[in-house]
Parts: C-alpha cells; structure tokens; sequence
C-alpha cells in the first residue's frame, strides 16, 4: 500500500484503487506458448491488410513510454517502462482506412478488447515488447501486449497477435461479459451497468 | 428478504476474479471454486424476477463456457 502522506503518488491513484508494488498475473485463459519461428501478426478488416513475423515486428520503430497501470481489480502499478512500436504506427503500415472508427485487438483463446480509433492513436498507445528494460514475460502478456495508460488495464490485450479494424463498435471479451465499454480508471467505469 | 440482482452480479465477479488469478495457482482448483460460486449465483439468481434472472443467468452460462474451454486447454 502506498503511504497515504506521499500527496504526490496519492495524486496518480484512481478512486477505489490501491498501489501495489508486485506485479499480480491476471489472465482468464491459460498463457499461450510462443514460438517465434512461428509466431504472426495479423491486420484485417478495413485497411489494406498486414502481416509480420516476430522478426519483422520487432524491427518496426521502436518507442519508449512510461506509464501507470490501473486494473479493474482495484490495483494500480505507477511507473512502467514500456518499449515497443505505437499502434499509430502499426496502423499506417496496415493501410488504415479512413472510415475504420474502431478496433478489437485480438489474441489467443478467443480474446479481445475493444476501442475506438481515436483512443488507440494516442501518442501513449504501444503495442510493447520490453517492461522495465527487460522482455516482456509471457505471464503479463509476452512476447507483445497492447498498453492504454488511460484506460483500465483489460483493454491492453495480452499477447496480442491481430488487430481488426471495423467500422463501426463491437464489444470485446469483457465488455460483453458485463464491463465498462469505456473503462476510464478516473471515473472509475466498472460494470456495464454504469453505462 | 428480495434477492439484490447486485448481489448476483457480486458472486459473477467473484468468479471472474477466481478465474482471472487461475494462473497464479493450481487452475483446476481455481476453475472449481469458481464453477461453484457461478452455482451459487445461478441458485440466488433464482429469486429474481425473471427478466433479471435471465440476463444474469445468460452471464453465468458464460462464464461456464469460458471455464470449460481454458480448462480444456491447461
């Protein structure tokens, strides 16, 4: 827990969070295995289409972003070191078309998670490789996860390996299971209930 | 005493919050407890009125589903 006399860091937590200094692992399937001889991501849906291998993506421009995790299970993780390419970025590639408004970014088990074009091209939006200078363990979502600072962390799908691009929205994973469709920590948006 | 469809929806999450941490443990135990508080959500949501019952019942067959598919896969 943090101290409640350090202002400054009670400042980043989000109502009815509590800091955590670990790391939980939160996964509702089971870790995928990865291989990188093997391993593919995938654009589809409204661009021109794109695919890499692990080698491939992992020579796309690379970015550092540092960032706080806020989870729906009430923890929040302050001061992430990310590396890895911005989904701006993977999205040019792909030949984003104009009138995709939203995308699922998708992995293994059928999961997904849901938003809106504008919020995945925040300029603090990265599809990651590294945490804190080091890979990306499987567990938290290795080789490659999605991170949306601004939004609960569910929406950063763990080992991503597509992006559909639609137009129009489509609730993910969660989101149909009875979650916020918009997730903003700060407002604390929960349940689809609130909606 | 009315049955609280929030009272439900508290044991859903329940099991949700089971099966999220299933990887930190043994999964088949965590699979387990959280089948059985789905049953004891689906039992609860029995006093519902119906409308309400179905939507939370549509939520905890689910989530069965979920189990069944990532315990499969474990």
């Amino acid at each position: 827990m943090f101290r409640k006399k350090d202002p400054a860091m009670a400042a980043r937590i989000p109502p009815g969070q509590h800091l955590t200094r670990g790391w939980p692992v939160l996964s509702a399937s089971p870790i995928p295995p990865f291989d990188p001889a093997t391993w593919r991501f995938r654009c589809s849906g409204l661009c021109n289409g794109a695919e890499w291998t692990w080698d491939e993506f992992r020579a796309l421009p690379q970015t550092s972003i540092t960032s706080d995790i806020h989870c729906v299970t009430a923890w929040s993780k302050l001061d992430n070191a990310w590396d890895g390419v911005l989904f701006s970025e993977v999205a040019k590639r792909a030949g984003i078309k104009p009138e995709a408004t939203h995308a699922l970014v998708k992995a293994p088990y059928d999961y997904d998670a849901n938003l809106p074009i504008d919020a995945l091209m925040d300029d603090d939006v990265l599809f990651a490789w590294n945490h804190d200078g080091e890979p990306l363990e499987q567990k938290h979502g290795g080789p490659l996860r999605l991170v949306v600072p601004k939004r609960y962390f569910w929406k950063s799908t763990k080992w991503a390996n597509e992006i559909e691009f639609l137009d129009h929205d489509q609730r993910g994973f969660w989101e149909v299971r009875g979650y916020h469709n918009d997730a903003f920590p700060w407002e604390e948006q929960r349940y689809s209930w609130q909606e | 005493m009315a049955t609280d469809p929030a009272a439900v929806w508290k044991l859903v999450q329940r099991a949700d919050e089971l099966v999220k941490y299933a990887q930190n443990r043994d999964p088949h135990t965590a699979y387990a407890q959280a089948r059985a508080v789905l049953d004891e959500a689906e039992a609860l949501a029995g006093q519902l009125d119906q409308k309400a019952a179905d939507g939370l019942r549509a939520q905890i067959e689910t989530r069965r589903s979920d189990i069944a598919r990532f315990e499969a896969a474990v």
